[in-house]
């Protein structure tokens, strides 16, 4: 009876827990959302937090009014940059990151200490440098040189998959290899379903980079039909405040959309079965 | 990772050996002309006018740089549709470069991003100046120049090489005018029949008005804007002395936000921060301010002409949701919102005073125009696209379309617009102080809004951590924003 | 107690790291020293055992290896150098000049002349250096290749096939051989950038000095000279270095454990719809940075939401909080952390959450036979295992909330606080390094103190990191 109560208050706890935390992620997007949905046209005359009448217009102007803020036109090329660079960074994170915690080689410390000093390196003096490199190679305006950049430089961070790998027992390896399974087949038919949480992890994160960024798109794209929403929503003028909502509203959408599509990859994982042996 | 350290270390210190530091930047003048020497036709066969010699290119593109509220009510195309059809005989095509309005040529130009010609604020282009990335112009050859002012033509003048070069066109000129609502002025608020309510005669009548508004509704203010923004709020240290650099903005050793009698205006600020309550220390009056006025939250404001949408479209909302028809909410709105003249300022520098000896506001402003890019392939072409842009037409064009306040004084004298004429005398009795056309302006900002925001908050502050109450501590409070700027400008250069 | 006698195994840590300063540098160069005395025992080795068709290679890369057979291979060496040797002379030679002149000829805009631009000749000449010693490595392994054919030849036994080489890809060479693209990535769009940036800080790039027009010159150590001459400027960076670390170490600590916290939240058991619960973090998280602290800004504004109900709308205007004004310094440090600790928990759970599920439940199996409480289990198995595998992350979200520039620089930018050389008091070094250098296009300045930050950062990661666990012993779960 004792451990009854006692697990009732701990359900009530959690569930008073979750529903704060729900409240204070939510009620700021709430906000921005109400405020996207005012009729009024202008974020700021709403007093309070509370708009006094709601509308779809600020969605209706963001897809329709196009001479000067072509959304539409950004969104994709925000579309096209995040998916390449997705799965491109995905790719070699998770690749960079395995060889890394499986094999031993001569560069291999020297390799983690110096990504980890790279990291290190306060980044945006080097946006100066990376836009003359661009020039260089004639990727100014061109939505390629930023899906180089973002998966190119992705290896960097990949400490947190490594960390990962690291938990994998050794004993699933073993076994494989003496059923005479080379590296690449070990990493296909082993690795890979192993680490599906982390690999959903990774292509979230690095879809949201490129999604969101500012800077380096608002460097290396000058032309304003392959701007990204990013750049484009900066440069609404100072009317714009609905659309500026709008806009920051509806880029959450795919966001969320690929989080409730990978939800179920994230917690499966790695069965008690799996590792026993 | 330690070897590649020394590696690059290595690297570094054979290239510094290798080269000791060059020195001697060539600075000839070229033409044999002496420093500062004006250009005028008789002197013009230096080199760098060759480029402006010559046939006219054919069958080219030229890329134009506009802003862009130019653009969205459609100026920018009547402009290009017209200059298209003139040239079409020689097959050139002006088109949107289709970029930000805000793009720096510095960075974009040499790379070959640039647009061909450019318009932007005085400052912004002479900032291009240094690094020689706008063409010099040939004034002779454009015919805006016989009908500018002396004081818009000065923006643009700088000295490069020891000449003194005239950089950009310039096609209309802001400043600040004061906003209010007429529904807001009492029956009989004209005194003296000059058909200005008193209110907004003189900024003690505001002082006093704003503190009655408050006093009868406190949710309602009389006068209200951000001050921490060193645009606005400095035309009142300029009213009483002061000035942004010395030798009409062209000496940076001379900072004069301290000098004559600054402090007064300063006291002005603060006097005005206790009317409007905390609200007026942060930026967020200057997005809210439209919308307020649209409700008759306060009764008057202070910003650039440029802006006047903003506030007859949030009217037009709130008498639509009044229950008036579209037309008659328009109508309504013209008809209450009204664009004044600057208040006058009291000589005392007192805003509490009553029956004041009273003299002009000067006003922080800038002028807008038209640089050539000195990346372009076409120099002719776009010097021909820069006479047509400011020829008479376009600029009346412009004022109609975009409600901005032209240079050009045959456009002025041809218009019928109030602001017009307006800014055009006070850029000629020299009320409008233009931001200084150097580098160095760019460090009067953050030490200027530091200053301001102090003198807005401190009225909100106990008596006892109050800063500001004589003359000396707004002298200090000055004197301290002048340092911070030398040292800004000094330290790192 | 606990803590304390942590904290004390930290400073005598840091200590013992220091005192050894002496004798690792000694071990250091010794270590290098062998290095070089092999490679020149190696070289000897290579003339002794090598012939005239090995030797042959010395001129035309892998010669040796079509002498013995080797075709595909030694054609493959063969047309690199040949295209290695086509690069240098058309454009290398003229690059690696540049580095080290950074130009010779102006350039002058107005009348079209199109000189040097010290910039593009700086990296260009970065990148010539980073494809030499490619080649060189190339080189050498051509000429390890060759002799290895012979040697193999002369124990009797035929070289390698072509096919043989290649199916050693996937195994011997498996790791080199994946690492390569992302090797070349990380060395095109990071390391040179910033090994240029190094450059750049002994130049005088930046304020009069405007490329293409003016030419770039090496200045040796100016620019520090410059940073610790002015004497304002070294107070105001210990005030700032002290915030900066401590907002470091704050952020980085709420916003691990909250994030842990929540994941391990949403993993009990009884909680249902974990995935409806998980998405209020998403939804955060799925908004863009920089549009979140923009909207925080206005929500802390004098004439936001929450100053709207504080004064009762507008009717007790007495009652506003200037959250990030002039004075409101706590005020303002505290929003930055609620913000920070709002944008970037979702990122932690998401992790957590990930790495949680691949936790082995046979140790928990083990622990409830044993009759362990949840809170024991939670101490000894739960965190210890979470810890592990997530230090590498604790130490790039340090490093990241260390060079934290978005947060200030929207919720509190354009102040001077007094007493401080062009920053306020929330700002943090990289903040001021953005006041001070890009905002007026100091770069020579700005890279001499970026060099300063990264030097500081390095070392107090390096050392936390090759100290973790999950460095010296990144074995333990295995």
């Amino acid at each position: 009876m004792k451990g009854k109560t006692k697990k009732i208050i701990d359900i009530l706890i959690t569930y008073c827990l979750l529903i704060v935390v729900a409240f204070v992620f939510l009620f700021p997007c709430l906000w921005l959302i109400l405020a996207s949905f005012s009729s009024t046209g202008n974020l700021y005359s709403i007093p309070g937090f509370f708009p006094e009448s709601y509308s779809f217009q600020s969605f209706i102007t963001l897809f329709t009014d196009t001479a000067m803020y072509n959304y539409p036109k950004w969104l994709l090329n925000t579309l096209i940059i995040a998916i390449c660079s997705c799965v491109f960074s995905t790719i070699l994170v998770i690749l960079t990151a395995y060889v890394i915690s499986r094999f031993e080689f001569k560069a291999r410390r020297p390799l983690m200490k110096g990504a980890l000093v790279l990291g290190m390196f306060p980044s945006f003096m080097s946006m100066t440098i990376i836009y003359i490199l661009m020039t260089q190679f004639q990727l100014i305006n061109n939505l390629f040189g930023l899906i180089a950049i973002y998966s190119c430089t992705a290896p960097m961070g990949y400490l947190v998959q490594k960390g990962f790998f690291d938990t994998i027992p050794t004993s699933i390896y073993e076994a494989a290899r003496i059923d005479g399974a080379n590296n690449v087949r070990v990493f296909r038919t082993i690795t890979l379903p192993l680490a599906k949480p982390m690999i959903v992890y990774t292509a979230l994160t690095s879809f949201t980079w490129p999604w969101s960024d500012f800077v380096l798109p608002k460097i290396l794209l000058k032309n304003r039909d392959n701007w990204t929403v990013a750049v484009g929503l900066m440069s609404l003028g100072e009317t714009e405040f609905a659309r500026f909502a709008a806009g920051a509203v509806f880029i959450a959408v795919p966001i969320v959309v690929l989080y409730f599509l990978l939800v179920k990859n994230m917690v499966s994982g790695l069965t008690s079965g799996a590792v026993k042996g | 990772m330690r070897k590649s350290h020394t590696i690059y270390a290595a690297l570094a210190l054979l290239a510094l050996a290798s080269c000791g530091p060059t020195t001697g930047n060539s600075s000839t003048n070229p033409g044999g002309t002496t420093p500062g020497e004006e250009i005028t036709e008789a002197n013009s066969d230096m080199p760098v006018f060759d480029r402006f010699e010559g046939e006219l290119e054919r069958n080219i593109t030229l890329q134009i740089l506009e802003n862009d509220t130019a653009k969205s009510l459609g100026y920018l195309d009547e402009l290009l549709n017209a200059f298209n059809e003139e040239y079409a005989e020689y097959g050139i095509k002006a088109v949107d470069a289709n970029i930000d309005q805000y793009s720096n040529l510095a960075e974009d130009g040499p790379y070959g991003y640039g647009p061909d010609v450019l318009y932007q604020a005085n400052d912004v282009i002479m900032k291009y100046v240094q690094g020689r990335h706008v063409m010099p112009l040939p004034t002779w050859k454009i015919e805006a120049y016989e009908h500018l002012p002396e004081s818009a033509i000065n923006a643009y003048k700088g000295i490069e090489s020891g000449v003194r070069y005239s950089f950009g066109v310039p096609v209309n000129a802001q400043a600040p005018m004061l906003f209010y609502r007429k529904d807001m002025v009492p029956e009989g608020a004209d005194a003296n029949n000059n058909g200005i309510p008193d209110m907004v005669e003189s900024w003690n009548a505001l002082y006093k008005y704003s503190k009655e508004i408050n006093a009868a509704d406190p949710s309602k203010r009389g006068y209200m804007k951000a001050l921490y923004d060193v645009y606005f709020s400095s035309g009142y240290l300029f009213s009483y002395g002061a000035y942004v650099f010395g030798d009409d903005g062209t000496n940076p050793d001379d900072i004069g936000f301290n000098k004559g009698e600054a402090w007064k205006g300063a006291r002005i600020i603060r006097q005005l921060a206790e009317t409007m309550g905390p609200t007026c220390v942060d930026d967020s009056i200057n997005t809210t301010c439209y919308g307020q006025l649209a409700r008759g939250e306060i009764f008057a404001t202070m910003t650039t002409p440029d802006v006047t949408n903003n506030f007859t479209t949030e009217m037009v909302t709130e008498y639509v949701a009044d229950g008036m028809s579209a037309s008659e909410a328009q109508t309504a709105a013209k008809e209450n919102l009204v664009i004044a003249d600057l208040p006058k300022l009291p000589k005392s520098g007192d805003l509490s005073e009553e029956n004041p000896e009273l003299i002009d506001m000067k006003a922080m402003g800038g002028i807008n125009g038209y640089a050539i890019s000195s990346y372009t392939d076409y120099p002719v072409a776009c010097l021909a696209f820069v006479n047509f842009a400011t020829s008479f037409e376009m600029n009346k064009l412009r004022e109609t379309m975009l409600g901005v306040a032209p240079c050009r004084a045959d456009v002025v004298a041809d218009s019928d617009s109030a602001i017009s004429e307006n800014i055009y005398s006070r850029l000629e009795d020299g009320l409008i102080t233009l931001m200084p056309s150097l580098t160095e302006t760019g460090q009067i900002w953050t030490p200027g809004e530091t200053l301001n925001k102090d003198l807005a908050t401190d009225p909100t502050r106990p008596a006892s951590q109050q800063k500001y109450k004589e003359q000396a501590d707004y002298q200090a409070g000055l004197d301290e924003m002048v340092r911070q700027i030398h040292e800004a400008i000094t330290t790192l250069a | 107690m606990e803590s304390e006698r942590g904290g004390r195994k930290i400073v005598n840590s840091i200590g013992d790291y220091f005192r050894n300063i002496p004798a690792k540098t000694k071990s250091f160069f010794q270590k290098q020293w062998t290095k070089v005395k092999s490679f020149g025992a190696g070289i000897a080795d290579f003339f002794a055992q090598a012939d005239w068709k090995v030797l042959l290679s010395l001129l035309f890369c892998g010669a040796g290896n079509i002498a013995y057979g080797q075709y595909a291979k030694g054609i493959m060496f063969l047309l690199l150098e040949i295209l290695f040797i086509v690069f240098m002379a058309l454009l290398g030679g003229e690059y690696l000049v540049g580095l080290f002149t950074l130009g010779t000829k102006e350039s002058d805009p107005w009348s079209g002349v199109v000189g040097d631009n010290s910039v593009v000749l700086m990296l260009m000449g970065i990148l010539t250096v980073f494809i030499i010693i490619c080649f060189l490595l190339l080189y050498l392994s051509s000429l390890r290749s060759a002799l290895s054919a012979r040697l193999t030849k002369l124990k009797g036994q035929k070289p390698r096939t072509f096919i043989e080489d290649v199916a050693s890809l996937t195994g011997r060479k498996f790791p080199y051989v994946a690492l390569f693209v992302p090797l070349l990535g990380v060395m095109v769009f990071s390391v040179i950038p910033i090994v240029m940036m190094i450059l750049v800080a002994f130049t005088n790039f930046g304020g009069e000095i405007d490329v293409p027009t003016d030419l770039v010159d090496y200045v040796g150590f100016d620019n520090f000279a410059t940073i610790f001459g002015a004497t304002n400027i070294g107070t105001t960076f210990f005030k700032i270095f002290g915030w900066n670390i401590a907002w470091a170490f704050l952020s980085t600590f709420i916003n691990y454990f909250l994030g842990l916290g929540l994941a391990l939240l949403l993993s009990k058991k009884c909680v249902k719809g974990s995935a409806f619960w998980r998405a209020f973090p998403i939804l955060a998280y799925a908004i863009p940075g920089f549009i979140t602290l923009i909207a925080f800004k206005f929500m802390f504004s004098t004439m936001g939401p929450i100053n709207y109900y504080l004064s009762d709308a507008h009717m007790h205007d007495e009652n506003i909080v200037d959250f990030l004004g002039l004075d409101s310094t706590w005020w303002a440090r505290g929003i930055g952390l609620f913000v920070n600790t709002w944008l970037t928990v979702p990122t932690t759970m998401l992790l957590a959450t990930g790495i949680l599920s691949n936790i082995q439940k046979d140790l928990y199996e083990a622990a409830d036979i044993d009759g362990a409480s949840k809170r024991k289990q939670f101490f000894d198995i739960t965190l210890p295992y979470v810890i592990f595998a997530t230090t590498p992350t604790l130490i790039s979200q340090f490093i990241g909330n260390f060079n934290n520039f978005g947060t200030f620089y929207f919720l509190r930018g354009g102040i001077v606080s007094e007493g401080y050389f062009r920053a306020s008091d929330t700002d943090l070094l990289i903040n001021w390094l953005y006041n001070l250098s890009i905002s007026n296009d100091y770069y020579g300045i700005g890279a001499a103190i970026s060099l300063l930050i990264f030097i500081i950062t390095s070392a107090i990661s390096l050392l936390v990191y090759v100290r973790s666990g999950s460095y010296k012993k990144e074995d333990t779960y295995r």
